[in-house]
């Protein structure tokens, strides 16, 4: 059956989850969510706060229908072919899991990675317990509000569920690569419980066939409990037809740990929402970005952190290169409440300008209700420095590439800090190709700083 | 013809005019020294030999071995055997030593040397200027000392074999062991390939590297010429008495 996302249909959602075996909890979440979605308008970028710089109804095409599953499309490359002796591999296509690849390291600890509406059912402790959890907390950390995150909370189809259990010690990655092959609405929705004083490396990839339009509305939650430190990566590596709505949302228990990166470097449209709720007291996160924008792109990154617990600590660095037309919002936002004395908190935000008609906006958003904190903030736009470019050329380094050299160095430090193995290699290539593709000759060098040299 | 032929060269920076007419001419196989007070234009002229653009030739002509360098770009000219060391290198952040060497290297050598053999010979003359292997890792020139910017100026100098080697002072900065093992390092690299242009305000760089002429450079030109002992003679009296009878 296929459902028009303008016109949700809640008994067609019922009737399939019943026919896919899903609980009657389950069945009523997705319920209240449908009618939750009845009562809401898409975002509005006259209205919503969150949505001022980028027009929904302009980079976000709803009226579609939801795409069905097909026989499982050719496998596309994951990063993790690029990782020696592999990881636990979940493939989504087209809104239906299609397989699970098992490393042994992983079953050995433990490692769960499945369908999540069959997760519903063997591990409904768990699912039951933290399903839609963080979407619909209701103590203002929720993002309910958002009726692109009602959608999924009502309709997501091809879910996957990953469990790493308490003390379970996994230098595997574990990926699950989202991929699009049908046009239409897509709804991937993945559930992660990180144990207690585990460790773990989860990677989110997304992909699509070459050509195919297409609308995502991903929601993930993450739970990372007491003393596990997680590592994570989403790879935003779409085809030129696809509109991204991402909300990554991880909830990081006492003294956790997560150093995340989100790559974009694919897509028409990418919002992506990397966000993470310090609800314990010593958790750390080290949220990272790195964005490439060509022409035609529009990416809005909005990572948002919010301090419940005292003592807790963030530091958000977001790095990215634009050309043609191309346009980018860095939206960080921090949120410090009552009770998380002793925080620490700092995000940065760096965009290089390369092409004429590129724009970065950056608005990085601190509330805080509580005092004794440390908090800062940053923001940079700005182009090659012809300093550098002369440093190098004098050099018998020849133009070109010297420019490759400074925007590959440009990102250096976040790729090094991330060290995420398979992503960092993936995401070197697809800076390299997109330098190779750009018109170096149209590129602009800062040359302010030239003066100041005598 | 000498290998180095500057002729009336004019120069201006930001709309003013800075060098007012210098003549200058180096052979491979010898060294000059270049000095004069601040300001006096020597940095300016470094920086258009090696074709910085900030500077903008108004007149006059720079050749090397016959080819007029003003119509090349740095990266050209640097493969023409043109080195300048800087007075004040620049920090490239990201830009690894090694990645920035190699390629360097190849570009300037002209061949894709292997990596091993690269490597080899990038140990081997850091050995010799005594550069800790450390660097290798870090940014070109990024969080640098001054006296390790230096350093790093005559590392490039010996894995890149300029033909034409102008060194602006590259002695500033440097601690008295530092500025011997810079300054043997430059000696080591002088034959009858190797021209070189020091740009120094010191004679103590000039004990090391014995220049065979010396020139002194006030307001933008050439004021006065002499052996090594004009060296040693403005160390005694400064600039002041050439200014007057210049
Ligand atoms: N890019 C520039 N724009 C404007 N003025 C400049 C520029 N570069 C140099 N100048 C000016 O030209 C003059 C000569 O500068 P230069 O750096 O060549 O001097 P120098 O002889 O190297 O001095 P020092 O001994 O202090 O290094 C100075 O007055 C300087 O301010
Ligand atoms: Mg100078």
């Amino acid at each position: 059956m296929t459902t028009i996302l303008s016109d949700l249909d809640e008994g067609g959602l019922v009737a399939r989850g019943e026919a896919g075996g899903e609980p009657s909890w389950l069945l009523d979440r997705r319920r209240a969510a449908a009618r939750r979605f009845v009562g809401q308008a898409w975002p509005d970028s006259h209205v919503d706060e969150f949505w001022r710089s980028t027009p929904f109804d302009v980079r976000f095409d709803v009226g579609r229908a939801i795409a069905a599953a097909t026989a499982a499309a050719e496998a596309p490359a994951s990063v993790l072919d690029r990782v020696e002796g592999g990881g636990v591999l979940v493939r989504v296509v087209d809104g239906a899991l299609v397989d699970v690849t098992a490393h042994p390291d992983a079953t050995a600890a433990g490692v769960v990675a499945m369908d999540l509406g069959r997760a519903a059912v063997e591990h409904a402790d768990l699912v039951e317990a933290h399903l839609g959890r963080l979407t619909t907390s209701g103590d203002g950390t929720g993002s309910d509000e958002d009726r692109t995150v009602s959608l999924s909370d009502a309709a997501w189809t091809g879910g996957v569920f990953i469990h790493v259990p308490d003390e379970a010690v996994v230098d595997v990655p574990l990926s699950v690569h989202v991929h699009v092959a049908t046009p239409g609405a897509h709804l991937p929705r993945i559930l992660a419980v990180i144990g207690r004083h585990a460790r773990a490396t989860l990677y989110l990839e997304h992909t699509s066939a070459p050509g195919v339009d297409a609308l995502v509305d991903e929601v993930a939650e993450i739970v990372v409990l007491d003393g596990a430190t997680l590592r994570l990566a989403s790879v935003q590596d779409w085809g030129d037809g696809v509109q991204h709505l991402g909300l990554q949302k991880a909830e990081v228990h006492r003294d956790a740990t997560v150093r995340s990166l989100a790559f974009t470097a694919g897509g028409a449209t990418v919002r992506l929402r990397p966000e993470f709720d310090l609800v314990g007291p010593g958790a750390e996160v080290r949220p990272l970005g790195i964005y490439l924008a060509s022409d035609g792109q529009w990416f809005d990154l909005q990572p948002f952190v919010r301090h419940i617990a005292p003592r807790a600590s963030s530091d958000v660095l977001f790095k990215g290169a634009l050309q043609g037309r191309s346009r980018t919002v860095f939206r960080g936002n921090v949120f410090v409440g009552r009770d998380a004395v002793g925080t620490a908190t700092d995000e940065n935000n760096r965009s290089l300008i390369l092409t004429e008609g590129a724009r970065a906006d950056a608005t990085p958003f601190l509330e805080i209700e509580c005092n004794d904190i440390t908090a800062g903030h940053g923001s940079a736009t700005g182009q090659i420095d012809a300093r550098h470019l002369y440093y190098l050329r004098s050099r018998g380094i020849d133009r070109d590439t010297a420019l490759r050299l400074i925007v590959r160095g440009y990102f250096t430090d976040v790729l090094e800090e991330a060290g995420l193995p398979g992503v960092t290699e993936h995401a070197l290539d697809v800076i390299e190709r997109r330098i190779a593709d750009a018109d170096l000759s149209a590129i602009q060098v800062n040359d302010l700083g030239l003066r100041e040299e005598s | 013809m000498a290998d180095l032929e500057i002729r009336d060269l004019t120069v201006e920076a930001d709309g003013n005019e800075i060098l007012r007419g210098v003549s200058l001419d180096l052979d491979r196989g010898r060294t000059i020294a270049l000095m004069g007070p601040n300001g006096s234009g020597k940095s300016t002229l470094a920086y258009t030999i090696a074709g910085h653009p900030s500077y903008e030739v108004t007149g006059g002509t720079i050749t090397w071995r016959g080819t007029e360098l003003n119509e090349l770009s740095p990266d050209e000219r640097a493969r023409l055997g043109v080195f300048l060391a800087m007075q004040y290198p620049v920090e490239v952040p990201g830009v690894s030593v090694t990645n920035f060497l190699r390629t360097a290297v190849n570009a300037v050598g002209g061949e894709e040397l292997p990596v091993r053999t690269f490597m080899e010979r990038l140990r081997a003359e850091m050995a010799e200027l005594q550069v800790d292997e450390s660097f290798l890792q870090r940014s070109v020139n990024e969080g640098f000392s001054g006296g390790e910017k230096k350093r790093f100026e005559i590392l490039q100098m010996a894995l890149l074999k300029p033909q034409l080697a102008v060194l602006d002072e590259t002695d500033s900065g440097l601690d008295v062991d530092a500025l011997r093992i810079v300054s043997e390092g430059v000696d080591r690299l002088r034959s009858p390939e190797l021209g070189v242009l020091i740009i120094t305000h010191y004679t103590r760089i000039l004990r090391y590297i014995r220049p065979d002429e010396v020139h002194v450079m006030s307001g933008g030109r050439v004021v006065a010429s002499g052996g090594p002992e004009l060296a040693d003679e403005l160390e005694e009296h400064g600039y002041e008495r050439l200014k007057t009878s210049a």
